[in-house]
C-alpha cells in the first residue's frame, strides 16, 4: 500500500526539516549532556576500575576514593592471613600541596602505592617505568596535569609537601573527578609527606586468589575489621559514583537536562505533527469518507512520528559522536556506549510516538462529511 | 431493475444550539444499476445531507438506507464497511491527496478498501485507462488540470468496483467544456461499468446525461420528479 505518511512528509519538506531539527536537537542534548556526565563519573572511579585490586579496605564511612581517611597501617598484615587473599598492600590517596615553577601552590592528588606495577597504578604509562617509583623520591605525573600545573618533562623536579621529587615518568588517563591532577609515588614517600599519615594508611588493596569469589572473601574480611569498611571493586566504584551524584546534585542536574531535552523534542514533534494534522484535515476526512477508520489515520501519524524519530536520532547521534574529538581536546570526555545510545534511541521512538498522541484526539474528531463542504 | 441504493423515508435533524433543525423530512430516493439520477435543489434544501446519508457518512435520525437490498445499520463499522465496499465518492473539490500521484491516489484508496498487491495495481491501471489518463498516471495533482483532477477522482471512485457512485457538484469547479466532458464520462461509465450514479448538482447541464431528475426543496423530494 502506498505510504501516505512518507509521501506527505516529503511533500512538506520544510516542516519535516523542522521536525528533524527538533528531534536531533533533543537527542544531541541528551546524548552529549549525559555522555559528559558519564564521562565525569568515569573519572570518579577510573583508578578503582583500572587497579588490579579486587577488594578495597577503607576507613569507616569513607565516602569516595578521593577522600581517603587514615587508619593503622598494620591492618594489611591481618588481611593477608585470610583464606582466599593472594596479596594485600597499603595504599595512600591524599591531597598534598605542590609548588609550581611559577611560585604558585596547587593541590595534587597523591596515590602512594607499595608496588605500583603489581597494582596496575598507573595503568597507562607514556614515559618512564612504574617500577622506578620506589627507587628514591620519584613521582609520575599524569599528562592531564598540564592544564593545572603547566608543562613538565621527565627529569624535572617538583616540590610536594616540602620535599623535592623527580618526575621519572608520565601517565595517561588518570584524571580525577575533582580535576585535581593525579601523581603516583611510592607508598613510603607518600606516607612521609604528611605528619598525620605516620604509621597510617588510607587503603588496603586486596588481590583475591584465582578461583575465589571477591564477594565471599570480602564477607570473610568484614568481621575482622569492625572499624573499617570492606568493598569489592564494584561496590567501591558504585559508592564513589553515588557520592558525587547525590552530594553534588549532579544527578538532579542531569535529570533536569534530560527532562528538558525530552520536553523540547516532544513539544517540537507534537507541534509540527499537530499542525500537519490540522492542515491535512480534509485529506484525513477523505480517508474516512472512502472507508478508512481512525486507526488508518493513527497509522499515518504514527509512521510519520517513527520516521521523524529514526531520522532525527540518526542526525542527533551523528552530531554527538562527531563532537567527541573536539570535546576531548578540551579534556571533556563524552562517554557514549552502544547500550546508552540504544536506550536513547528507544526513548526517542517513545518520545515521538507520545508526541503523535496529541494529534490522535484531533483526527478522531474529524467528521468525514466535511468532504462535501466547498 | 433492482434498486442498488435506496433511502426510505429518511429524516435528519441537527441540533444548532438550543434549536432543532429538521433538514430532511421523510425523503425517499433510489437508484438502479446503470442509472444516472440528478438530484437538484437550491442551497440549504438538504441535498448534500441526503447524499451523506445515502453514502453512509451520516446516519439518519429516522428512516432506512438499503444497499443491494440490505439494510445498513447505524453502527460505525457497518457504515465504514458499506463505504469501503459499495460506494464511490466524487467531490466538488476533488479531494485528491496532493502528495500522491494520480495512480498512487487510486492505489491508496484501494488499500483502504482492502485491495493490495498486484491485483490493486492492475485495478488502478484499469480505472486510469477507463478515465483516459493513462499518460498522466504519474503526475501529481498540482500538475493536472481541473478536468484531469476530476477524472482521477472518478477513477478513484470507480476503483474496487463499488455498486454506486455518489458525486457532489462534480462540475462546479470546471469550465463548461470540461464539465461537459466529465458528464459524458459519467454517462459512459454508468453504462459500461453498470453503476448506479447519483449526481447532486446546481448545474442544469447534468440533465443531459441523467436518466431521472429528482428535485429537493426544504427537506422534501418534489413530486414532479421526471425523466430527463
Amino acid at each position: 500500500m502506498v505510504s501516505l505518511a512518507r509521501k506527505n512528509l516529503l511533500h512538506d519538506r520544510i516542516r519535516f526539516a523542522i521536525t528533524l531539527a527538533g528531534v536531533a536537537f533533543a537527542v544531541t542534548l541528551v546524548l552529549v549532556q549525559v555522555g559528559l556526565f558519564l564521562g565525569l563519573l568515569g573519572k570518579a572511579t577510573v583508578t578503582i576500575e583500572n587497579s588490579s585490586a579486587d577488594i578495597w579496605i577503607v576507613a569507616k564511612n569513607t565516602p569516595n576514593v578521593d577522600f581517603g581517611n587514615p587508619f593503622p597501617e598494620t591492618v594489611f598484615l591481618r588481611a593477608r592471613g585470610v583464606p582466599g587473599v593472594e596479596r594485600a598492600d597499603n595504599a595512600i590517596v591524599q591531597f598534598v600541596n605542590i609548588q609550581l615553577p611559577s611560585g604558585a601552590t596547587e593541590n595534587a592528588l597523591v596515590y602512594g602505592i607499595s608496588d605500583p606495577a603489581y597494582w596496575n597504578l598507573p595503568w597507562k604509562v607514556e614515559a618512564g617505568r612504574a617500577e622506578d617509583l620506589n627507587r628514591g623520591y620519584n613521582l609520575m605525573m599524569d599528562r592531564s596535569a598540564v592544564l593545572r600545573f603547566g608543562g613538565f618533562d621527565v627529569g624535572d623536579y617538583r616540590e610536594l609537601g616540602g620535599r623535592r621529587f623527580r618526575i621519572i615518568g608520565r601517565s595517561a588517563e588518570a584524571e580525577s573527578f575533582t580535576t585535581t591532577p593525579i601523581v603516583f609515588m611510592d607508598f613510603g614517600n607518600a606516607q612521609s609527606l604528611l605528619e598525620q599519615l605516620s604509621g597510617q594508611t588510607t587503603y588496603v588493596l586486596v588481590k583475591v586468589e584465582k578461583g575465589f569469589d571477591p564477594k565471599e572473601v570480602a564477607a570473610r574480611l568484614r568481621p575482622m575489621f569492625p572499624f573499617n569498611d570492606v568493598h569489592t571493586r564494584d561496590e567501591w566504584a558504585a559508592a564513589s559514583r553515588g557520592y558525587w551524584i547525590e552530594s553534588t546534585g549532579l544527578g538532579m542536574s542531569m535529570g533536569v537536562t534530560v527532562f528538558l531535552g525530552i520536553l523540547v523534542g516532544v513539544v517540537i514533534v507534537a507541534q509540527t505533527l499537530y499542525t500537519s494534522a490540522v492542515e491535512h484535515i480534509r485529506e484525513f476526512g477523505t480517508v474516512k469518507a472512502i472507508g478508512g477508520s481512525n486507526w488508518d489515520i493513527y497509522k499515518i501519524l504514527g509512521e510519520q512520528a517513527l520516521i521523524a524519530a529514526v531520522c532525527g536520532f540518526a542526525l542527533g547521534a551523528g552530531a554527538s559522536y562527531a563532537v567527541r574529538p573536539a570535546m576531548a581536546s578540551l579534556h571533556l570526555t563524552v562517554l557514549l556506549t552502544p547500550q546508552f545510545s540504544g536506550v536513547v534511541f528507544v526513548g526517542t521512538l517513545a518520545m515521538c510516538l507520545a508526541a503523535a498522541l496529541f494529534s490522535f484526539r484531533r483526527v478522531a474528531l474529524i467528521d468525514p462529511a466535511l468532504v462535501f463542504r466547498g | 431493475m433492482s434498486k442498488v441504493l435506496e433511502a426510505r423515508v429518511v429524516r435528519k435533524t441537527f441540533e444548532e444550539g438550543s434549536q432543532r433543525v429538521e433538514v430532511l423530512r421523510g425523503v425517499s430516493l433510489d437508484v438502479t444499476r446503470g442509472e444516472i439520477v440528478s438530484l437538484e435543489g437550491p442551497s440549504g434544501s438538504g441535498k448534500t445531507t441526503l447524499l451523506s446519508i445515502m453514502g453512509c457518512i451520516l446516519t439518519p435520525s429516522a428512516g432506512e438506507v438499503h444497499i443491494g437490498g440490505q439494510r445498513i445499520s447505524g453502527n460505525d463499522k457497518a457504515l465504514r464497511d458499506a463505504r469501503r465496499k459499495s460506494i464511490g465518492f466524487v467531490f466538488q473539490q476533488f479531494n485528491l491527496f496532493p502528495a500522491l500521484s494520480a495512480r498512487e491516489n487510486i492505489l491508496y484508496a484501494l488499500g483502504i478498501k482492502g485491495h493490495k498487491g498486484a491485483k490493486a495495481e492492475i485495478e488502478a491501471d484499469r480505472v486510469i485507462d477507463a478515465v483516459g489518463l493513462t499518460d498522466r498516471r504519474h503526475f501529481l495533482p498540482r500538475d493536472l488540470s481541473g478536468g484531469q483532477k476530476q477524472r482521477v477522482a472518478i477513477a478513484r471512485a470507480l476503483a474496487g468496483s463499488p455498486e454506486v457512485i455518489l458525486a457532489d457538484e462534480p462540475t462546479a469547479n470546471l469550465d463548461s467544456a470540461t464539465g461537459a466532458s466529465i458528464l459524458d464520462l459519467f454517462r459512459d461509465l454508468a453504462r459500461s461499468e453498470n453503476k448506479g450514479l447519483i449526481i447532486v448538482t446546481h448545474d442544469p447541464k447534468v440533465r443531459r446525461v441523467a436518466d431521472r431528475v429528482a428535485g429537493i426543496a426544504d427537506g422534501l423530494i418534489l413530486p414532479q420528479a421526471h425523466a430527463a
